[in-house]
């Protein structure tokens, strides 16, 4: 044998005992800490809870000077609904508005389930939507970060898809919608992350609404061997003849086959519409709740290991308190059907999930000056001290159960542990913390307990 | 003996340089420097106009940009959307019969109207060969291919 070839198969052969194979990920190894549970549930509660009406089960009582209390969120809290002036449910013919409540889907109300961190806190950063969504998806407050951008920093998924060697398809962001930068969090900016370890997005009521019925529905199947496979070889031929000189163009590294499989998916909920089967809340009035019941159909068809879906219909309490408590109310259905969905309908998660309910931010303490039909006061939010109240709920497996922790006096938790709590569920934290690119208090809230 | 020197020195035998105004240039395949990717609303404008031969309604294009928009994976998002006008029979695509009488017209006609250049000899080549081998491809074959191809996301 000639030295050279000596020299080089004597090093193939060392290599090959002594260096570890690198993953994709960039990792050895996989995970080392121990996983919780295999899926992970988070509903951005979004659009800005007033702590008053949802912890506080105040209902009119510290927002429009009524003396009237009660919980509107049962599937969520423990607490007897306001008997006086209902106005959040819906409208039975011939009776005042909203004057039915939405009767409840969870026997047993999710503090009950699970633990509770009533008193959570927003500490960094104007109370503004996007900042509020940014930092729950990626554990850092970008306070200099404007709107219609990515988050700076990675989001957790880009997190989980690195650490867990998790596939595109395992990761999904579901948002209410495609305004403002909804459609910009799935994943980071960052340089060592970015759209090479995103979550897959859809805005399901525009996709599935009347734009997608226009534009998606009914669209071409084509044979996978006979059509196909010629056009992915005519397709190959013009790519290798076009030089991107470096550059590459944005995708979400989604595998052939995981593009067939979501083309695929988009075309059976069509169908499932079209013959009812999609399994809406059993009240579905408003884009929240329409978005959790297309959540339930991407729940059952891709089994994902991390699922963020996105709420807003709250915000309405800019100018509306009246259309505020019915979006909050309706929220809470919302939750309640999106649990009970899990635990009924989808074996897979079923015992396997964890859950997690966090507003972005809360709302002000002081009205502005608008009214409704009710004469009753409109809420922003305007960074005050109320407006950094929010509450994170958690259930599921290992989530201790009938657990409160913290209290008006002592808060516990913060928005941006949101992030290193999944990480935990999912066996991944150290590597998250070791990145360093979370906030410096950011804690798992198991951590908390 | 200084007019000497001066002599010797300036006066030298010396090889002449020719210059012709060529400069080396790499062959490569068709470059992106210099391109920009196109926006949501410049693709379905020109994708539309390709497959149709008329301009997208304003309309049309704010729905169909949205609708691009709620789907994260853009290549699934505009794969879907091209299919869907396959779909549609007031789309307006050659005869197969045009393109199997005449694939290089065919060929050159579909670099145009989708690249919009010319293909070079081994594009056009591949292309003619690939149709004349193929007899189940159709003219809506090449075309989803050229839609779908990196190129065409650029201008």
């Amino acid at each position: 044998m000639k030295r050279r070839d000596f020299i080089k198969k004597s090093a193939l052969a060392t290599g090959a005992i002594t260096v570890p194979y690198i993953l994709p990920t960039g990792r050895l190894f996989a995970q080392t800490g121990s996983q919780m549970a295999q899926h992970v549930v988070l509903v951005m509660f979004a659009g800005g809870v007033r702590h008053q009406e949802s912890i506080l089960q105040k209902y009119l009582a510290e927002s429009q000077e009524l003396d009237i209390e009660g919980n509107i969120m049962y599937n969520m809290l423990t607490g007897d609904a306001p008997e006086l002036k209902v106005v959040y449910g819906t409208t039975p013919a011939g009776q005042q508005p909203g004057v039915q409540p939405i009767s409840r889907i969870l026997q047993t109300p999710l503090d009950q389930q699970g633990t509770l961190f009533p008193e959570v806190r927003f500490s960094k950063a104007g109370t503004g939507h996007f900042v509020g969504l940014s930092t729950g998806v990626s554990g850092h407050y970008g306070v200099t970060q404007g709107l219609r951008q990515r988050p700076i920093n990675p989001t957790i998924f880009e997190y989980v898809r690195r650490y867990t060697n998790a596939k595109a398809t395992d990761c999904w962001f579901v948002g209410n919608g495609i305004g403002n930068s909804t459609p910009l969090l799935n994943h980071s900016d960052h340089p060592d992350f970015g759209y090479r370890y995103a979550a897959n997005f859809f805005a399901p009521n525009i996709t599935f609404g009347s734009k997608g019925v226009e534009f998606l529905k009914g669209f071409k199947v084509y044979h996978p061997d006979e059509e196909l496979v010629p056009i992915r070889e005519m397709q190959a031929f013009l790519n290798n003849s076009f030089n991107l000189a470096g550059k590459e163009i944005p995708h979400l590294y989604n595998t052939d086959e995981e593009k067939a499989d979501i083309k695929d998916f988009i075309r059976t909920t069509f169908e499932r519409l079209e013959n009812n089967q999609v399994s809406f809340p059993p009240v579905t009035d408003n884009g929240d709740l329409s978005t959790i019941g297309y959540t339930t159909e991407i729940l059952r068809w891709f089994k994902p290991k991390l699922t963020v879906v996105n709420m807003s219909s709250v915000d309405s309490c800019h100018g509306s308190y009246t259309s505020y408590l019915k979006s909050l109310h309706r929220g809470d259905h919302a939750v309640g059907h999106l649990w009970n969905f899990i635990q009924t309908q989808v074996p897979e998660m079923k015992d396997n999930t964890v859950m997690m309910i966090m507003p972005e931010h809360g709302r002000n303490y002081e009205p502005n000056p608008i009214t409704d039909e009710n004469d009753w006061f409109a809420f922003d939010h305007d960074s005050d001290a109320n407006s950094r109240r929010i509450f994170t709920q958690m259930v599921g497996p290992n989530v201790p159960a009938n657990l409160r922790v913290g209290s008006e006096l002592n808060p516990v938790g913060d928005a941006a542990d949101t992030v290193v709590t999944i990480a935990d569920i999912l066996g991944i934290k150290q590597d998250v913390l070791a990145r360093g690119l979370v906030e410096n208090n950011a804690m798992s809230l198991f951590d908390r307990i | 003996m200084f007019s000497l020197l001066v002599v010797l020195l300036g006066g030298g035998c010396k090889e002449e340089q020719y210059t012709y105004g060529v400069e080396d240039v790499l062959v490569q395949p068709v470059d992106l420097s210099g391109k920009k990717s196109k926006t949501p609303e410049q693709y379905l404008n020109i994708l539309y106009a390709n497959l149709y031969q008329k301009a997208m309604s304003a309309n049309q294009l704010v729905k169909a940009t949205d609708v691009i928009t709620s789907i994260g994976d853009k290549q699934v998002a505009y794969e879907t959307v091209i299919s869907k006008f396959m779909n549609d029979p007031n789309i307006i695509l050659p005869t197969e019969e045009s393109m199997r009488t005449d694939p290089e017209a065919f060929v050159k006609e579909t670099y145009q109207r989708f690249f919009v250049r010319v293909p070079t000899e081994a594009e056009k080549t591949w292309m003619i060969n690939f149709i004349n081998s193929h007899p189940d491809v159709t003219p809506e074959h090449v075309y989803y291919s050229f839609a779908i191809a990196n190129e065409y996301y650029f201008y």
